[in-house]
């Protein structure tokens, strides 16, 4: 579903790359957790993928499509197959909840009655039943980032992208928030989730990709370190 | 992107962004305005001028039935043998004369009725008041008096006249006011570019969020650019009309209510209407959508990356 083939990024201002010659791949249904410290390459990683950014060097797979060389007139019909959730939720203030939902397939096109029944059965997906109505300013914080999640995914993406979407939320709030996104992920989507909240990932016990200073130093469902012990170590205390 | 959608979402944008859209509408206004202005003089200028002004430098008149008080008319209307001798001459004065084009009352008639289609005198006159003539090229204009005093009081001929003479100044002073109004027309253009740009950056800038989600969720640059492009649009089309309407008033109220009229002076020289202004019109509305279009499209690439 995605993969990643020894690639390199390197931002205009020079340094240190963002990511050093990483090579994953995500299967069809997985649910993955990206984590690291802040700077270690995870938003890189994540942009990588919605080809908002192009790798230095390495290819990118997404959904089959080889993003080096996708045309830039083919990258929205890539990013409908993509569903991303960010940590400060980015819901249009002046719109219901309703109407952040509905915003995405309105963009889209999809007809009026396909809305009707698409926006209430995800609002229902995600915990937000009988709140259609209030402005995200009426929320908490984790009721905004469901409604976040729920417009990633009312247009069924086969990918969702969930970037550090507990990082402003209390632990039992995250752990709703992850929930949600396991609930998705049992529907058949692809979901990588990018977060450095450790006990999550603990709780969770899901694959596990460790990002540390742009390189790729632990793939726990391959069962061990790609990075001698050493060299983690030192990362680490870094950290 | 549905067009219910679409055009609420156009109707939000000029909502959220009045002042900026209606300083497009009146930049836009100004611009083709002057635009409209410099066309319109031009115009003035070529109607003015009629068939024969850049073609020829001395008309020569012959006496028409209803000549009077001309003592070189006494025998009425010119003679087939007057106007032959008329003919002869000038042929005879060659080099100077270069060329010799013979205009009958009829053909006077016709170009008349065309040249001062606007004005209130057209139905006073008829087709037999207007004489034949003998319209001469000069190989050396600055000779022309010598052609003047060669016929001028010949029996037969009403008046010998060097229009371009009379009316050199008039159209001078039009050439200007042309130039000057497409120069303030060319400066507020770019007024006008540089202005949508800048609206399309704050509208952007305002919408920036609504825009990244379009982005992320597989908008494609059409459906995200396309509010921001009819905003501009309609602002631009509605300072069109409004110059239209300007143009129009100057030429109903400032051009035919003071020259087009009887006794207001309009017989000297033909003037433009206001079909003048209807002729133009659908130019400086593509004028409008272009600018439009393109400055949007050209801004929204530029800022607006998908």
């Amino acid at each position: 579903m995605i993969r990643l083939e020894h690639v390199t990024k390197r931002y205009d201002g020079g340094g240190a790359p963002a990511l050093d010659d990483v090579t994953c791949e995500i299967t069809r249904g997985e649910f993955v957790f990206v984590v690291g410290a802040s700077g270690s390459g995870k938003s890189t990683l994540m942009r990588l993928i919605t080809r908002e950014i192009s790798p230095s060097q390495g290819s990118v797979l997404v959904a089959g499509r080889d993003l080096v060389a996708l045309p830039d007139r083919q990258v929205p019909a890539l990013r409908r197959e993509i569903g991303v959730v960010f940590q400060d939720f980015r819901l249009l203030e002046g719109k219901t909840v309703y109407q952040n939902v509905a915003f995405v397939l309105r963009v889209l096109g999809t007809k009026r009655h396909r809305i009707k029944q698409l926006v209430p059965e995800t609002l229902d997906l995600v915990g937000l039943d009988g709140k259609a109505g209030r402005l995200p300013h009426e929320l908490s914080g984790g009721e905004q980032q469901r409604v976040a999640i729920a417009r990633a995914v009312v247009k069924k993406p086969p990918i969702l992208l969930a970037d550090e979407p507990t990082g402003n939320l209390d632990p039992e709030t995250s752990a709703e928030i992850v929930t949600v996104l396991d609930r998705i992920n049992k529907t058949g989507t692809t979901v990588a989730m990018a977060t450095h909240d450790q006990g999550i990932v603990d709780d969770f016990r899901k694959r596990v990709l460790e990002l540390a200073d742009g390189v790729l130093v632990r793939d726990e469902a391959s069962g061990g370190y790609l990075r001698d012990a050493d060299r983690y170590d030192d990362l680490e205390d870094e950290a | 992107m549905r067009v219910t959608f679409l055009l609420g979402e156009v109707a939000n944008g000029i909502r959220r962004n009045a002042s900026m859209i209606i300083s497009v509408v009146l930049v836009s206004m100004v611009s083709l305005f002057f635009l409209g202005a410099g066309l319109l003089a031009q115009r003035e200028v070529s109607v003015a001028k009629g068939f024969w002004y850049d073609k020829i430098q001395v008309s020569i008149y012959f006496c028409t039935s209803q000549s009077t008080g001309t003592p070189s008319c006494t025998g009425g209307e010119a003679t087939k043998a007057q106007q032959d001798q008329v003919k002869s001459q000038l042929e005879g004065m060659k080099p100077l004369v270069e060329r010799i084009y013979f205009e009958s009352s009829g053909q006077a008639y016709d170009r008349f009725k065309q040249q001062f289609r606007n004005s209130p005198y057209l139905s006073d006159v008829s087709a037999d008041s207007l004489p034949a003539s003998y319209r001469v090229k000069l190989s050396d204009p600055d000779k022309y008096s010598d052609v003047v005093d060669a016929f001028r009081g010949q029996p037969g001929v009403e008046a010998v006249s060097d229009q371009s003479r009379v009316l050199g100044t008039f159209f001078k002073l039009l050439n200007v006011v042309s130039v000057g109004a497409v120069g303030l027309a060319v400066v507020m253009v770019i007024c006008a570019i540089l202005l949508i740009t800048t609206t399309i950056r704050q509208v952007a800038f305002s919408r920036r969020r609504q825009v990244s989600i379009m982005r992320l969720v597989g908008a494609s640059s059409t459906v995200i650019y396309l509010p921001f492009v009819i905003e501009i649009l309609i602002a631009t089309l509605l300072g069109a009309v409004l110059a239209i309407a300007l143009l129009w008033a100057l030429v109903h109220y400032g051009v035919e209510g003071l020259f087009n009229t009887r006794g207001a002076g309009g017989d000297l020289v033909s003037m433009i209407g206001t079909q003048d202004v209807w002729d133009f019109a659908p130019w400086l509305v593509v004028g409008a959508v272009l600018i439009a279009l393109v400055t949007a499209w050209f801004t929204l690439r530029r800022f607006l990356r998908v």
